[in-house]
């Protein structure tokens, strides 16, 4: 402890804390009795990223220095660009995944130094995997005996390694792996091999079973309405046995078959759990966060409401059987995935105690849940929504919205929205936008018209509002505390599939483009190849930036503070330096303009005893730092910014913290442009004693 | 990287991964020493180009059109909006975080690790014609000489987000 920090009160609460989140803590002797631990992907599996730390704080979160590093370019075949991982840290060492290969590494959390690493050789399944590189991260379990590390490699199989050595337990599963392409209540297609399956988020282990959900490749321009099901599945942590399995699209006789109406269910897919799965380890209680069924943005070859696409599901975590449910998004349309981690809080309402969920989404809504129940805690009534006109679609004629708390970010677009820094640019928006569909929330998709409009003009949908970082549940202010991107416009346009693309009727596309048979690589491309016809490129692409200026008013990405007791904001705050093509925009010289946040979907924030901790996700060259991005700390009361600490990349993995032998560390995953994946430690500098 | 301003070692070496590596020390001297390199990193050398300057042609674009969309699509999208795990190639954080870097870099981006099944399958010319494209998509103006398929005489031009004011 250094002499800067008098606080002993938290001392001796980190200890306690300490014991009561970390158990079972105390398998290894050499573990430092005032450790604090983050032993699960958010910190523990109520998806909080929270920990009672404070030896960093206001006075001296810009002091901090980089304690160790590691870049991830020699665990895989090639450098990877985009490291989303948030390590653990257990019995005083630190577990991480890494590298285009998925390793699992361990490293010594002081030093950084590497103690071993494994990684999976797949050849073709590996590299046919529909989510590859490094994934989120990996899971600890023990017993009190022995310590395991479980993750999945890009391939799609559980990998259960002994926490000490890195060497697969030869009793878990195959000799220390279970094929999750197999034992699926379905059959992988077309192969083992290349069937498209896979995951990337962190496994969960609760109790003594280990759940998996499922990914596929991204649906904007799906081949076909049939597609592998993303089932979730509860294994056995000592064996790898299978103990359940949840069908997240239903199956004969079972709960939900009626929405999906002319035996959709049959063939459509995905529908899976790609991102963090949250349980209630006392209530024995798992919450699933479910994405889109197959095809993102059009649903004529899915009539019904389709459950449990984008529905919050919670399931027995004994035996994986349905308690409840609630649609967010009725037979969807917009990619509205549920895209993070489900939040449990106790919180205080009108006086009662109540056990609540919270989620988080790409929409901007924070739906709130009594997690026993489902019950909302404020009232999310059904309201009419605009009906598209789309060939052959159907549509969910109302919406669930909620009233409490309003939406943390925007989720439809308006000319109000439109950038009004002058009015030349705002001309120019409003031009922009007047090519095409505007409207609120669940604004239907439009068929692109080169004579318009082009599509529909949607924020809080495919890369808008909370994506997989998800948020930060403080236990002692009852805050949620969630980033969002307020600025990630999406156009949904559709056009005609031709067969030999696509058997679906609709795919993501601009009039203009035509969608035509695709070329061989190569074809027509070499020097001497007849020339294409004449036709201006970029035809139906329309720029959604204004000489690189966002068409929307700032602020263009926040973090808001949500107080659960009373569903209202408490603070809510641009996060990010103003981009670099703002502050230097000739028109703009000279212009007082508050820092505006940045537009980006992937931040993930930290709450610690005191501050509120996220970095940026963009570059930016300014007067106080080189080009770089800066880690930045927010009083967690107030939302103003206490601190700042550079890095030479944007984040692009959760911020983690820990304390180890009396001194915090705070690690981050940064890469992005041409800077590798690397995870650096902060830490407090030596008070030279 | 030779826009970077002579004599300002440090940021040059901020930008250099493999002297990065284990070098805690170099970021917070880059903090400190950052001002005094401002000024010189933000004045180009007189000859060098950007992305502005009509690096590509139309036809190269359109070449590149049809391999995008084989290549690249299913997963940064038919409108190059990105997707869960993919990055967008337009808008705010692409242009931020390649804002200051070179064309070279970004084709060393693409050579190095797409497409994702199997890294460096596309010839140089492929992947220069796929940049091509994602510059008209990204509103950089065309030009009369096609965009370069060497790493070397990429890194000749600059990327630079915002529209230069017009030369007086």
């Amino acid at each position: 402890m250094p002499k800067k920090n008098p606080n002993r009160f938290h001392f001796f609460l980190f200890t306690f804390l300490a014991g009561l989140f970390c158990w079972p803590a105390s398998a290894y002797a050499q573990i430092h009795p005032k450790d604090t631990e983050w032993p699960s992907y958010a910190a523990d599996l109520a998806g909080t990223r929270y920990r009672p730390l404070d030896q960093i704080n206001a006075t001296n979160f810009s002091d901090l220095e980089i304690a160790w590093r590691i870049k991830t370019d020699n665990f895989g075949d090639r450098p990877e660009y985009k490291l989303e991982g948030t390590p653990l840290m257990v019995n005083g060492v630190l577990y991480a995944t890494a590298g285009s290969r998925r390793a699992v590494i361990a490293l010594d959390p002081a030093t950084g130094e590497l103690l071993w690493t494994h990684g999976e050789h797949e050849g073709k399944r590996g590299g046919a995997a529909p989510r590859q590189l490094s994934g989120r991260g990996l899971a600890y379990w023990s017993d009190g005996r022995e310590g395991r590390i479980l993750y999945v490699t890009p391939g799609f199989r559980l990998i259960c390694l002994d926490a000490k050595t890195g060497v697969r337990i030869p009793s878990f599963g195959n000799n220390g792996e279970v094929d999750l392409k197999l034992n699926d209540d379905q059959d992988i297609f077309p192969d083992l091999i290349i069937g498209e399956i896979g995951i990337q988020s962190a496994p969960v282990v609760a109790k003594d079973t280990v759940i998996i959900g499922a990914a596929f490749r991204e649906g904007m321009t799906p081949k076909s309405m049939r597609n592998n099901k993303g089932y979730v599945r509860g294994f056995d942590v000592r064996t790898g046995k299978r103990l359940w399995i949840f069908h997240t699209i239903p199956k004969k006789g079972e709960f939900g078959l009626d929405t999906w109406e002319k035996g959709s269910a049959e063939y459509t897919g995905n529908t899976g759990v790609w991102t963090q799965i949250t349980v209630d380890e006392q209530l024995g209680l798992v919450y699933l966060p479910v994405e889109s069924p197959t095809s993102d943005f059009y649903g004529g070859h899915r009539p019904g409401n389709n459950l449990f696409g984008e529905t919050l599901v919670c399931v027995d975590l004994k035996t994986g059987e349905r308690k409840w449910h609630f649609q967010l998004v009725h037979h969807p349309l917009w990619d509205m995935d549920i895209s993070s981690a489900p939040i449990l809080a106790d919180i205080t309402v009108d006086g009662k105690p109540v056990k609540a969920v919270a989620q988080p989404t790409k929409q901007g809504f924070l739906y709130v849940f009594e997690r026993m129940t489902g019950k909302p805690i404020w009232p999310i009534p059904e309201r009419p929504v605009e009906v598209g006109n789309v060939p052959g679609e159907t549509y969910s004629p109302t919406q669930p919205i909620p009233t409490k708390p309003a939406a943390y970010s925007r989720n439809g677009v308006s000319i109000d929205d439109l950038i009004d820094f002058t009015p030349a640019l705002r001309e120019r928006a409003k031009e922009i936008a007047s090519k095409y569909h505007l409207g609120p929330v669940y604004t239907p998709p439009t068929v692109s018209k080169l004579e318009g409009p082009l599509g529909t003009l949607t924020m809080g949908t495919a890369s808008g509002g909370t994506n997989w970082p998800g948020g930060s549940y403080d236990p002692e202010t009852h805050n949620v505390y969630v980033y969002a991107c307020n600025s990630c416009i999406e156009p949904i346009g559709l056009v005609p599939a031709p067969k030999e693309v696509s058997d679906i009727a609709y795919i993501a596309g601009t009039a203009g483009k035509e969608v035509e048979v695709l070329h061989g690589p190569g074809e027509n491309a070499g020097a001497d190849s007849p020339k294409p016809p004449k036709r201006r490129t970029g035809g139906g692409y329309v720029s959604l930036n204004i000489d690189g200026l966002p068409m929307v008013k700032p602020p263009y990405g926040t973090i808001t503070a949500i107080n659960l007791d009373k569903g209202e904001f408490v603070w809510q705050i641009a996060h990010g330096e103003t981009p670099d093509v703002v502050r230097n925009y000739e028109a703009l010289k000279g212009m007082k303009i508050p820092r505006t946040g940045q537009e980006t979907y992937n931040i993930g924030t930290l709450v610690t005893k005191t501050l509120v901790i996220a970095g940026e996700g963009h570059v930016t060259t300014t007067a106080d730092h080189p080009r770089g991005a800066m880690l930045r700390a927010y009083d967690k009361t107030t939302g103003k910014e206490v601190g700042a600490v550079y890095m030479p990349a944007p984040q692009t993995g959760s911020p983690m913290t820990y304390m180890l032998n009396g001194k915090q560390y705070i690690v981050v995953a940064v890469s992005g442009g041409s800077y590798s994946g690397e995870y650096i430690a902060y830490t407090l500098p030596s008070t030279g004693e | 990287m030779n826009e970077l301003p002579r004599g300002c070692s440090i940021r040059q070496e901020s930008d250099d991964d493999v002297k990065m590596r284990n070098t805690a020390a170099i970021a917070i001297l880059a903090v400190i020493a950052s001002p005094l390199c401002l000024l010189r990193a933000q004045a180009p050398l007189a000859e060098s180009r950007s992305v502005w300057d009509g690096v590509y042609t139309e036809d190269q674009a359109m070449r590149g059109e049809p391999i995008y969309r084989k290549e690249c699509a299913s997963c940064h999208g038919e409108m190059l909006t990105g997707g869960e795990s993919s990055p967008p190639l337009t808008g705010g954080a692409f242009l931020a975080n390649w804002n200051g870097l070179t064309m070279g870099d970004l084709f060393d981006r693409i050579r190095k690790t797409m497409p994702q099944s199997a890294p460096g399958r596309l010839t140089r010319q492929q992947d220069a014609d796929i940049l091509a494209f994602m510059l008209s998509v990204n509103k950089f103006p065309a030009g009369k000489t096609e965009l370069y398929r060497q790493s070397e005489m990429l890194k000749e031009i600059r990327f630079e987000s915002a529209k230069p004011s017009p030369k007086k």
